[in-house]
């Protein structure tokens, strides 16, 4: 009796040692990292991209090259179980990884519901599925109270937004971008609904003749954001400008990458939007 | 001459071997053989092959070019043959085609690209080298300027992957691909040498050729084939390596002399020993990052050849 | 005895202009003829007609009894060389390199130069005189030597005709007789037929043995330089006034320039 007992005390932690034996996780994409980290998955990350900053522990792991040029001999080398990436750019490498029966798993999410279908996905490849219902829970929540605060607003008094990307060329997030999605979750309204692409080049004209409410800079600015917006031609006279309504202070990183932080997001750009 | 080409051959030989041995990843050599690193060993076999046939058909193509066009200044890229690549590339992806069938995308639009600016510069049967030089220039540039309409107008975010295109990639996964390219290279090579004869005597002049019995329009027409074939087949697979086809063939006229006979054999295998030392420097300057070999090619090859060219004053 | 090289009818020029009109020729072998007349009458198109640079409009040139527009181009040029007026080299080849490839009429594709080849390529330095340059970059040498360098290499193709496109032109008086008294021994010691473009009449007087005096595309005179170089026939195509009187020391024709300025 007492050996059946021993046995069975002895698989059991087998099992148990087993299910949570170090496994060896690749993140290609600052985004995938986030996720990776957030659903506890620290210890069992042994490489990630050069830009993958967050959380601060992910700048500790091993570097396996930037974001489109991934090296694959140092993928090869740390031997994953899993390598985690977005789709576009990597095409090359990822059906290379893929012929080299490596496992991969492309995450490209355009809106929030693929966001979660995603780390969903995530949790399933990595036993996380607890941590992950959490997470999912916790920004549900954030983005809920959001949800119910604009829910009464009737569109037409939502704020104009413009997103701007980048200043030469004029860059936005237009219909079918992730970002796009956040301002509307908001309780925003993009001024770039009707753009063709996702992320585009827009016209400055534009930008004065729907006069956006507030504009939003995802890159680092040190001046006076609306300083210097008022310095372009006719732009003195967009209301963002006129009201200095033009943020520059939102980190980009929880607006621009779909990860785990973009409830955070939502929760800046509405602090923003309903000052 | 004989020693020079032997010295050469070892120095590719020895390149070759260091370009297995090292990489982005430190190996240490006793683990280089071992069954997890076959996968690494046979990318970096894979990479040194491809570097040695681009840096060999590119100096080579440059050295025709040079030759039937006696412009110093003449290289591979001047038929339009890298727009036009790139503009088959662009078309091809915006078209929804699978990434399988890039490479051959890319090869078609640089041949047309190709016939494009022949039949513009022709006069009758005859090419006049300034018309050829002329439409070259256009015809790159009007392609470029479509290949930037393109992907500002196009949805697909896998076109801003283009960038490895104009700095150049030696990683290509497809050993099949290689090989053919390999074929296609060692071939234009190989009839480009066996009219060194002939490229002698039309550096000295057209004229001059005819008198020796040398049909220079066909002589040019194949020239012009052989390296276009060759550059095509590399851009399509490597994109844009600068540098290589207009000055290792000038280095190496200092070196061996101006006789085809021995600048195309001197001047293959140093191509391919420079641009096998310019992708390990790719890969060991800042790992796991990888420099664009173009960049290495441009900032390696210009200092020496400076240096080359001084000493050369000094002494005549 | 067939002549050498047959002029037939001969009409040719550039862009389907007819420069040279209907000339028609004999010439024999060891003839050392000199082309001369007025610019624009087409004495270099002529010589391009004859060499094969230029394919004429009408008319015909029969080297050997054959056709030279039919010949092979290497069979042809087997046959003929053709030294022009100068030749600017940028590439850093060896006069020996540049002399060896008047063997390449005669050489396969890929086939190296043999004994035989490297005798000639010898002989011919050794008949200019710039066996001493042999090592030397063709592009620094002085244009007397580059000029001696290249009439080398049309040399080596042995061929029984040599054609000369103003060979002296840019050369001072020194260098001038130097070349023209090799052209005049090899008319005469190896029997290699000439035919020469030339301005200087009194060079033409002095070395050929058969003057073409062109003018306006046709053969105005041709004969002996006694025969041509006529005051009367000067003055018509050069449209100036000159004298002729005989050469002191060979009696041959002399022609002096009369300036109408006083």
């Amino acid at each position: 009796m007492r050996k059946i007992l021993l046995i069975s005390c002895v698989f059991v932690l087998g099992l148990f040692s087993f299910a949570h034996a170090k496994a060896r996780y690749i993140s290609l994409a600052p985004s995938t990292t986030e996720i990776l980290f957030a659903l506890g998955l620290n210890e069992d990350v042994v490489g990630v991209s050069s830009y993958c900053d967050y959380p601060p522990e992910a700048k500790t792991k091993e570097n396996v090259g930037d974001f489109s040029r991934p090296n694959i001999e140092k993928i090869i080398y740390l031997k994953p179980d899993y390598v985690f990436c977005t789709g576009l750019e990597q095409a090359p490498v990822i059906s290379e990884l893929k012929r080299l029966k490596i496992n991969v798993y492309v995450s490209d999410p355009s809106n929030i519901d693929d966001l979660i279908k995603s780390i969903n996905d995530i949790a399933k490849i990595t036993s996380r599925d607890k941590e992950a219902k959490l997470l999912i829970a916790d920004m549900q929540a954030k983005i809920n109270s959001i949800t119910a605060k604009i829910n009464a607003i009737p569109l037409n008094k939502r704020p104009k937004v413009f997103i701007e990307i980048w200043h030469d060329p004029l860059t936005t997030a237009g219909k079918g971008s992730f970002i796009d999605e956040l301002i509307t979750v908001s309780g925003g309204r993009n001024i770039a609904f009707d753009t063709k692409r996702p992320y585009s080049i827009f016209s400055p004209e534009e930008v004065i003749n729907r006069n956006p409410d507030c504009i939003i800079l995802t890159y680092m600015e040190k001046e006076k954001p609306a300083k210097l917006m008022g310095e372009r031609f006719g732009w003195g006279n967009v209301s963002a400008v006129k009201n200095d309504r033009v943020y520059a202070d939102i980190d980009p990183n929880i607006i621009v990458r779909p990860g785990p932080r973009i409830a955070e997001g939502i929760e800046e750009i509405h602090k923003r939007l309903y000052k | 001459m004989k020693k020079k080409v032997i010295i050469l051959i070892f120095l590719l030989l020895f390149a070759g071997a260091l370009g297995i041995v090292i990489g982005s990843v430190k190996i240490p050599l006793k683990e280089l053989f071992l069954e997890q690193n076959r996968s690494i060993v046979i990318m970096r076999i894979l990479r040194v092959l491809t570097a040695a046939i681009s840096g060999a058909g590119l100096a080579v193509a440059g050295i025709a070019l040079q030759a039937i066009l006696r412009n110093p200044l003449a290289e591979p890229y001047l038929l339009g043959t890298s727009s036009g690549a790139g503009l088959g590339a662009v078309i091809a992806i915006t078209l929804g085609v699978s990434s399988l069938y890039m490479p051959a995308a890319a090869f078609i639009g640089a041949i047309l690209s190709i016939i494009l600016v022949y039949n513009l510069a022709r006069n009758n049967n005859k090419v006049p080298e300034h018309s050829l030089i002329l439409s070259g220039v256009i015809v790159s540039v009007a392609l470029s300027a479509i290949i930037v309409f393109l992907i500002s107008m196009s949805a697909n975010e896998a076109l801003h992957g283009m960038t490895w295109w104009l700095w150049g990639n030696i990683q290509v996964f497809n050993p099949k691909l290689i090989l053919a390219v390999a074929i296609l290279v060692t071939l234009g090579i190989a009839v480009i040498y066996i009219f060194c004869q002939d490229l002698n005597a039309i550096s000295i002049g057209e004229e001059e050729a005819t008198h020796l019995g040398i049909n220079v329009e066909r002589v040019k027409k194949i020239m012009i084939i052989m390296a276009s074939l060759i550059t095509a087949g590399l851009v399509c697979i490597c994109g844009i390596i600068g540098f290589v086809g207009l000055i290792v063939p000038h280095m190496m006229r200092l070196v061996v002399g101006p006789n085809h006979k021995t600048l195309i054999p001197a001047t293959c295998i140093s191509a391919a020993i420079f641009m096998i030392l310019c992708d390990i420097i790719s890969r060991v300057i800042f790992p796991p990052l990888e420099i664009p070999i173009g960049v290495i090619t441009a900032v390696l090859g210009a200092p020496t050849f400076i240096i080359l060219l001084k000493r050369r004053q000094k002494i005549g | 005895m067939k002549s050498l090289l047959e002029i037939n009818n001969l009409s040719g020029g550039y862009y389907k202009q007819r420069v040279i009109k209907n000339i028609s020729c004999k010439i024999e072998k060891g003839d050392f003829v000199g082309i001369i007349g007025p610019n624009g009458s087409g004495k270099t198109t002529l010589l391009r007609l004859l060499s094969r640079s230029l394919a004429p409009e009408e008319g015909s040139v029969m080297l050997e009894d054959k056709d030279i527009s039919r010949m092979g181009l290497k069979e042809f040029c087997r046959k003929a060389a053709f030294v022009p007026q100068d030749t600017l080299i940028n590439f850093s080849f060896t006069v020996a390199e540049i002399v060896l490839m008047g063997r390449i009429p005669h050489l396969e594709r890929l086939q190296p130069e043999g004994k035989y080849d490297i005798e000639i390529a010898k002989n011919a330095m050794a008949m200019t005189d710039t066996a001493y340059l042999k090592e030397k970059n063709i592009n620094e040498l002085s244009s007397g030597e580059r000029q001696r360098v290249i009439i080398a290499k049309a040399l080596t193709q042995d061929p029984t005709l040599l054609f000369l496109d103003e060979p002296t032109s840019h050369l001072d008086i020194g260098h001038q007789i130097q070349i023209l008294d090799l052209l005049k021994k090899l008319n005469r010691d190896n029997g290699l037929t000439i035919i020469m473009v030339l301005h200087d009449l009194n060079m033409a007087s002095e070395y050929c043995n058969r003057v073409l005096l062109l003018n306006n595309g046709e053969i105005f005179k041709e004969g002996t330089p006694q025969e041509v170089l006529t005051y009367q026939n000067i003055e018509t195509v050069y449209k100036t006034i000159v004298v002729v009187n005989k050469n002191p020391i060979n009696s041959k024709p002399y022609v002096i320039l009369v300036s109408r300025e006083k």
